[in-house]
């Protein structure tokens, strides 16, 4: 647990009363509607509930991949909303890593330049960056003689093994994790959360957005959305 | 585009600087009534005919200068020794070749050209031709400056045999034919003719490529002012500058030394201009299509750089979302499109410029140069050398012309990456993952 945490009385994430709206046509729609939650470091929690209830919206709000209308957001000690330019990148880059649904690798770039990416990003070595994102493949999984393709020649755990992989590039507290498992088949999801609760072990928090009642099984903690609001807690 | 516009401009700074230091100064009047607007053939049938020009008897000498109140009244018909002695002790001056022209419609000699049907009334009478027909008077040219035909009327004149004559021959009965009137003649070097009951040897044979410039010939100006009884007088003086910012004020004291209303006094730079305006359009016409070719081309890299934005705005999400800054994504989309232009521009360049040449002749209409004709012999012979210059317009790719076409590429590419970068700073990564 690192300083800020401790800050935060060992919670990584502190939300109080978020709120964002989105403009579908003519109506004004509340994606996210008043949540508050505190996420202790070092556990796996899962956002659960229907598509739609809000629960990718707020992921991305802990990403800043998207800024609340209103409430408070602190992150690793960071004052999320207030985030702009520069100290944005920077959370982006070293705060959280993302894993999406649909996987979202470049597509033109190897498995091995994808998970460079950010450590490129970040100014390291080409060679640093070259065995941490061997090392990183081979922790996910993914055979040597992998590396060197392309996201359209890998299967979709294979893809979303590279994708977790280019999430721990920089080696963030926090893993955001959108549906992880719906692209995928039964088996292929379930070692793909047996590898996110792997990451637990290097006191990573991981957040996994899922309307998946097994996935939310594995989680220490379960938050149940429903209509942009927290409807239920359980777990630790 | 941007070779063909170089190409002209530099042909019309070599024109400028080759013919702008040239003076013509006629007597009041002679611009712009030529060879076949003035008055009645010099022949005389074989004895010394009358001495007209420019339809007015010449009653002798009458420069600017004479102390006779009339003459200030009624302006002279030629020029006078003393006029060019005035004209050459004028500073900047470099030289004055002085030239006089007489039309010959007599015995012995006959035109190469056929009048018009339905020609000018006004025009002067044609000649009996042998066969019955009517021909036109053959132009006469005295000359004191044999060194370059192409002073005298002619354009681009090349000896085809022969010579031209010399100082030493200023008194000689030598002449110097077009082609055409050789040919038509059936003369050749070595060969006689009679003009005005003198006998000349033709020493050389000349074309310049026109009917008109064919039809003419050259004698010494003694030789000529002897033979059709005009002695000393000169139809135009060709003075020579010593340099082009010199030209005005020289033309300036021409005209304050003679009266101002005695002569006509015009600059090469003045012909040039009209005569270069077939040059002058085309090299506007170029900078046109350059500008329309630039704009066109900033367009459509505009247009394409903005669609590819687009087209790659969830990478664009994807890396903003892994934490790269809108520094980073512009960078990439910059130098994209920066290898995208000048790999463009290399190759378009390379694949158009061997078309340059093609654009430049179609653009450069054919101009009418005057010579020996309706404009004055004067004109002519300018009009001659303009004409030469013109037709010779060389679209040569040089490597500054490269380079500049290079550095035109790699700005609308810089200008291009002005849209990624204000789209890239406007993606929002959860907006566009969210929709993808």
């Amino acid at each position: 647990m690192n300083e800020q945490t401790e800050a935060n009385n060992g919670y990584i994430a502190v939300a109080n009363d978020l709120v964002k709206h989105f403009q579908s046509g003519p109506s004004r729609v509340r994606a996210v509607n008043g949540v508050s939650f505190r996420i202790p470091s070092g556990r796996i929690v899962a956002v659960r509930g229907a598509s739609g209830c809000g629960k990718s919206t707020l992921l991305n709000l802990i990403g800043a991949l998207d800024k609340p209308d209103s409430g408070e957001l602190r992150v690793d000690g960071v004052d999320v909303p207030r985030l702009t330019g520069a100290p944005e990148v920077a959370y982006r880059r070293r705060k959280v890593g993302f894993v999406f649904q649909q996987f979202n690798l470049i597509s033109h770039l190897s498995a091995l330049e994808n998970v460079k990416l950010p450590m490129e990003l970040e100014g390291d070595s080409k060679r640093a960056s070259d065995e941490v994102a061997s090392a990183l493949l081979r922790q996910v999984g993914l055979a040597d003689e992998l590396h060197r393709r392309r996201p359209a020649k890998l299967s979709g755990g294979e893809q979303q093994r590279v994708a977790i992989a280019r999430a721990l590039a920089n080696n963030p507290p926090i893993i955001l994790a959108d549906e992880p498992t719906a692209n995928l088949d039964s088996k292929t999801g379930r070692l793909i959360i047996d590898l996110l609760q792997a990451l637990r072990r290097d006191d990573r928090t991981v957040i996994i957005a899922t309307h998946d009642v097994e996935v939310a099984a594995k989680a220490d903690a379960i938050l149940e959305m429903s209509d942009g609001q927290i409807v239920s807690r359980s777990g630790g | 585009m941007i070779t063909v516009n170089g190409a002209f401009a530099t042909r019309l700074d070599d024109i400028q600087s080759q013919v702008g230091t040239s003076v013509t100064v006629r007597p009041a009047g002679s611009f712009g009534g030529g060879f076949f607007e003035r008055g009645g053939d010099n022949n005389g049938g074989g004895a010394n005919g009358g001495n007209t020009n420019g339809g007015n008897t010449n009653g002798g000498n009458n420069s600017g200068t004479s102390a006779d109140p009339a003459a200030s009244t009624q302006p002279p018909t030629t020029l006078a020794d003393q006029d060019v002695n005035k004209v050459t002790a004028i500073s900047h001056v470099v030289s004055v070749s002085s030239q006089m022209t007489a039309r010959y419609s007599g015995t012995g000699l006959e035109s190469a050209v056929q009048p018009r049907q339905g020609a000018n009334p006004a025009a002067p009478a044609p000649q009996a031709g042998a066969g019955g027909g009517f021909r036109r008077a053959i132009l006469v040219t005295g000359t004191d400056d044999p060194a370059s035909l192409a002073a005298l009327g002619v354009q681009s004149a090349q000896l085809t045999s022969g010579r031209t004559f010399d100082a030493s021959e200023s008194n000689a009965d030598v002449a110097v034919l077009g082609q055409a009137l050789a040919d038509h003649n059936r003369l050749k070097v070595g060969d006689t003719v009679p003009i005005n009951g003198t006998t000349f040897q033709v020493i050389g044979i000349f074309t310049s490529g026109t009917q008109f410039g064919d039809n003419s010939l050259f004698v010494p100006l003694t030789t000529a002012q002897t033979v059709f009884n005009r002695p000393g007088e000169i139809d135009q003086a060709v003075v020579k500058a010593d340099t082009a910012s010199d030209v005005d004020q020289v033309a300036t004291d021409i005209r304050q030394a003679l009266g101002q209303g005695n002569v006509d006094v015009v600059t090469e730079q003045t012909i040039f201009q009209a005569i270069t305006a077939p040059l002058s359009d085309a090299k506007d016409s170029s900078r046109l299509g350059m500008i329309a070719a630039l704009g066109a081309s900033a367009v459509v890299i505009l247009f394409s750089i903005g669609l590819v934005a687009r087209q790659r705005v969830k990478e664009i999400g994807i890396l903003k979302a892994i934490g790269a800054s809108n520094w980073h994504v512009t960078a990439q989309l910059g130098v994209e499109t920066a290898v995208i232009s000048v790999t463009a521009a290399i190759l378009g360049a390379l694949s158009t410029f061997p078309l340059a040449q093609k654009v430049a002749n179609g653009l450069l209409s054919s101009p009418s140069t005057p010579t020996g004709g309706r404009r004055g012999q004067a004109f002519g012979a300018v009009a001659g050398r303009a004409g030469g210059l013109l037709g010779s317009v060389n679209v040569a790719v040089s490597p500054e012309i490269f380079l500049y076409a290079l550095a035109i590429a790699i700005g609308l590419a810089l200008i291009a990456t002005v849209v990624p970068a204000w789209y890239v700073g406007r993606v929002r990564p959860a907006e566009v993952l969210r929709y993808e």
